[in-house]
């Protein structure tokens, strides 16, 4: 009981702290300003501000000790916030006598100066105890490392990988650690060891080897958000469910600092959960991603021109300049109509020239849109001649040839590029045959050769027919 | 005066009451506010940056007298186009997807107590038995999914698709619980997903509407045409409904003896008249049955081809197993991955027939619902093939589901044995699933207990498809709105979670 009371003043101190720091400062500046007449106030005020500035220095003082007792903070900061506190309590004392003795001499301007910066630089020891080390920059230097979304890097081969080193820790340390670390600890939990960990905090035992749902780490973790006790608090960011998971199944497993991955049971879930965890695993395909760096904006002369043509030119979304070109509508669109494009070659990103009347000729000024990753050529009378013009388009990422004239040669023209990840070969004169010669060719792209078919069962045209009930 | 004369006099008089009509209190206070008022106020808001009165009409991303040209998403778009198979009646999640073996063993016995307990169903009185898995399970492909023996087909291709299986829902009645799934409301008067996204990005092909809806099953959704309306949002964003047989549009042809010339002749004159309304009146509404004649116009050339699945090739026709002549769901398929090929922005299909109640054959769990998964199993399958090897998956997005799930009881409808096994309706727990357009591969996410009673993991609702639909289209559904009644409203209403866990 004791404690708590002790712990109940000392929560007081965030209060507390801020007359000190206002009513000091204050007295300051009138002693400052007293030089002008039209400032001067009575002496009694200025005593009267000197006995509260020292009074609540003095308070502040024993109920930040009391607070400093709970062992939440770090320990280098606290004491060098306690002692210079300390020291305004000190210094303003003696600063004040020296008022009441109505001695202004050159030792009291030093001893007001010298509070002056003893003032500041307390209080800004005691918002880093609060707010943490980095609050007052955090928002000049962003740290890039907190935007990327995948905490724990794609691993090579997961189960080779260590369940703490590689995958928990690095939960912990990025939505942990910054309350429960070397900097604060909070309920005087620290999780940045292993020997922390096993300590636990202000609750003794935070996890149960063996038993992940006794555990109070995970319950926090799972307790509805809303819940005061649920971690992390709310306004931080969250643990996602894989994570969760895999801090849960890393206890049940023991909770061992050192197994590997291939070492443990992993449950139908767990499988799962580590299998996107590996390299690759994150590669999908669907529409490319548009270059990290913007461009200029396209000439909307150029833009209107193909709009007549019935060419859907628009920016690929709101806050880009770059453009996808759709001839959905474009019936009578030719192949001299292509310069048309011209004027946005840079800004070119996606192209759908499918079952247009585009050809080769059309085609032939393609090698001037540096930036287009995605093009769709299909259903089009384009030969191997375009796939010639193709082989300088850096960024390319996917190409649909389907129905169209091309060939494995033809194809096999495009190794060069980097970027490419999917190229649909349907309906194209390039046989099974020849796909698996491309495929040793383009091992890291997707080869779409098509001709899929679905079996027809039985069951697919026969509809069961229900049996008519014996009536006795 | 002559009987004609007064007949003719009758009518202008009823001509200008419908003018005066028109005229409301209503318009007067709007007339007021842009009139007057903006006089004072509009070069207020214009100094902020605010905007003129015409702002506050492109405010709503609408322009009137181009509504369906294309526009563009917050941020760049994973899929382009949406084809949403929406298997109405619910199918049973217990029989396709979800696989619990814990059921079986409680097979016949009595549902307990603690499961019952302030719930309501449909139609379950009393204390209902419990009814096991009535399919065989296994797992299938690299991902492993658990799929029933009812859907060999879908079963080969588990790899390209992401699994929803911990979807809930408030509504166990049809008709506001697909409301609910569409429109992000039980109740009517809310515009489809299908009619947002119009709104949003217009219509790709301008020869084409953007909208689609096809059904069959051989009834409509229990919803009615709410179910693909455009609510609130201006009409010229709702379904366009069409045929998988015969013309696709009701009266798509010119009637003998009128020609082409002539039907645009008289289109253009209908048009003429409605401009002139429309500058009298200024309501939106005027321009889009304008745009909508126009579209009509356009369509009569361009549908009948787009729409004619007779023109593909067999081994397509095979592939998908449609049934030329007939109104079935495969020929709507092959038709929807037609339409997507050509612009289509969404594709809206509705298959009838899924809600095994266990009342008559048709609707027993191990007799029509068997049937309704041989109806559909070859064209779904076969639907992800041929956009996958047409580069088309790539670009679109596919969703099954319904519009609930199935009990895990069997039905006792008003506390009597149903003459068969049937599973009565279920909000806690069903199954979607999802495919293409940025959606990841061979994901299962979401879990329900041993039972499938309660999702106890990865629950979802449908403000969160729809969130996520959106998220692939390019659009912030939070920031994604239409300004009604004096407030901006939005598809997922005040909820909605991009369900990250299946997004590529």
């Amino acid at each position: 009981m004791l404690i708590s009371i002790t712990e109940f003043i000392g929560h007081f101190h965030p209060v507390l702290v801020h007359l000190p720091i206002g009513i000091l400062l204050i007295a300051l500046l009138f002693q400052w300003l007293s030089h002008r007449e039209k400032y001067v106030i009575p002496h009694n005020v200025l005593k009267l501000l000197w006995v509260i500035g020292i009074a609540s220095a003095l308070l502040s003082c024993i109920t930040g000790y009391l607070l400093s007792l709970t062992g939440e903070y770090d320990e280098s900061t606290l004491s060098l916030h306690m002692w210079m506190g300390i020291g305004v309590a000190a210094v303003s004392l003696f600063a004040g006598s020296k008022v009441f003795r109505f001695k202004y001499d050159k030792t009291y301007k030093v001893i007001c100066v010298l509070l002056l910066l003893l003032v500041i630089v307390t209080g800004h020891f005691g918002g880093s105890l609060t707010h943490g080390n980095d609050y007052l920059t955090v928002a000049l230097f962003t740290n890039e490392k907190e935007k990327s979304t995948a905490i724990i890097k794609p691993i090579n081969n997961v189960q080779e990988a260590k369940v703490y080193g590689d995958l928990v820790q690095p939960l912990l340390e990025s939505k942990c650690y910054s309350c429960h670390g070397a900097k604060k600890q909070k309920g005087k939990l620290r999780l940045d060891s292993p020997g922390f960990i096993l300590r636990g905090g202000e609750d003794k035992n935070i996890i149960t080897p063996g038993n992940a749902l006794q555990s109070t780490l995970v319950k926090r973790l799972l307790l509805p958000e809303d819940d005061k006790k649920h971690m992390p608090p709310r306004q931080k960011s969250q643990l996602k469910e894989k994570q969760i998971a895999l801090v849960q199944w890393w206890i049940q497993e023991g909770a061992s600092f050192d197994k590997k991955v291939k070492e443990t049971d992993q449950p139908e879930k767990m499988k799962r959960v580590l299998a996107s965890l590996q390299t690759g695993a994150q590669k999908q395909s669907y529409i490319h991603n548009v270059p990290q760096v913007d461009v200029e904006a396209a000439d909307e002369k150029a833009i209107g021109l193909l709009r007549n043509k019935g060419v859907i030119v628009l920016p690929v979304s709101q806050k880009s300049n770059y453009l996808m070109a759709d001839f959905v509508s474009a019936n009578l669109f030719t192949d001299k109509d292509m310069l048309l494009l011209l004027p946005l070659k840079k800004q070119l990103v996606w192209l759908k020239l499918s079952d247009t009347k585009i050809g080769d000729e059309g085609l032939a000024v393609i090698n001037q849109f540096p930036n287009i990753s995605l093009l769709q050529l299909d259903h089009t009378s384009i030969t191997d001649k375009a796939l010639t013009v193709l082989r300088s388009l850096p960024s390319l990422q996917s190409l649909n040839l389907v129905g169209t004239a091309v060939t494995a040669s033809g194809v096999f023209g495009l190794k060069d590029l980097h970027h490419l990840q999917s190229v649909y070969l349907y309906q194209t004169n390039i046989n099974t045959v020849q796909v698996q010669q491309l495929k040793k060719v383009f091992s890291k792209v997707n080869l779409e050769l098509g001709g899929y078919s679905v079996p027809t069962f039985d069951t697919d045209t026969t509809m069961l027919k229900p049996q008519v009930k014996k009536t006795s | 005066m002559t009987q004609k004369e007064l007949h003719i006099q009758r009518l202008v008089k009823e001509a200008e009451e419908q003018v005066l009509q028109m005229n409301t209190r209503r318009h007067f206070l709007k007339e007021c506010a842009f009139g007057f008022g903006s006089l004072a106020l509009g070069s207020l808001l214009q100094s902020c940056g605010v905007g003129s009165s015409s702002n506050l009409i492109t405010h709503n991303l609408f322009d009137p007298a181009h509504p369906l040209a294309p526009k563009l998403p917050h941020f760049a778009a994973k899929a382009k186009r949406i084809i949403y198979l929406h298997m109405a009646g619910a199918p049973s999640q217990l029989e396709l997807f979800d696989y619990k073996p814990e059921l079986l063993k409680l097979n016949g016995q009595d549902c307990p107590q603690s499961l019952l307990e302030g719930k309501r169903f449909a139609f379950i009185r009393g204390v209902p038995k419990m009814l096991g898995p009535q399919a065989k399970f296994s797992q299938h492909g690299q991902s492993g999914a658990w799929v029933s023996e009812h859907l060999p087909h879908l079963s080969s291709i588990v790899d390209e698709i992401s699994f929803l299986k911990a979807v809930t829902t408030d509504q166990f009645n049809h008709a506001p619980a697909q409301l609910l799934m569409h429109s992000g409301s039980a109740r009517l008067g809310r515009p489809s997903m299908g009619s947002w996204v119009t709104y949003g990005l217009g219509t790709e092909n301008q020869n084409l509407p953007g909208f689609v809806v096809l059904t069959s099953g051989g009834k409509f959704p229990d919803a009615g045409k709410s179910v693909w309306g455009s609510g609130f949002l201006p009409s010229v964003y709702q379904g366009v409904q069409c045929r998988s047989e015969g013309d696709p549009v009701l009266f798509i042809k010119d009637p003998s003896g009128m020609d082409r010339d002539l039907r645009k002749a008289s289109i253009d004159a209908i048009n003429k008249v409605n401009e002139e309304e429309y500058k009298e009146y200024n309501d939106p509404e005027t321009l889009s049955r304008i745009s909508q004649y126009e579209m009509a116009y356009k369509m009569q050339v361009s549908a009948p081809e787009v729409m004619d699945i007779s023109n593909e090739p067999d081994y397509i026709k095979e592939m998908y197993g449609v049934q030329p002549g007939k109104a079935c769901f495969a020929n709507n398929v092959l038709l929807a991955r037609k339409l997507v090929e050509k612009g289509v922005r969404f594709v809206q299909l509705f298959d009838w027939g899924w809600d095994s109640h266990g009342t008559d054959p048709s609707l027993a769990i191990d007799l029509g619902l068997i049937n309704k998964c041989r109806q559909t199993d070859k064209a779904v399958t076969a639907l992800i093939f041929d956009l996958k090897q047409r580069g088309l998956l790539e670009e679109t997005l596919v969703i099954w589901g319904g519009e609930f799930g199935r009990t895990p009881m069997m039905e006792n409808r008003e506390g009597k044995q149903n003459p068969y096994k049937g599973r009565d309706h279920h909000v806690d727990a069903f199954t979607i699933w999802m495919a293409g357009g940025g959606i990841s591969k061979g994901v299962t996410y979401g879990e329900t207990d041993e039972i499938g009673y309660y999702a106890i993991d990865g629950k979802v609702t449908p403000y969160d498809v729809q969130a996520t639909i959106l998220n692939q289209l390019g659009f912030d559904h939070e920031k994604f709105t239409y300004q009604f009644q004096g407030r901006p409203f939005r598809l997922t209403d005040v909820s909605g979670r991009v369900i990250e866990e299946i997004v590529g």
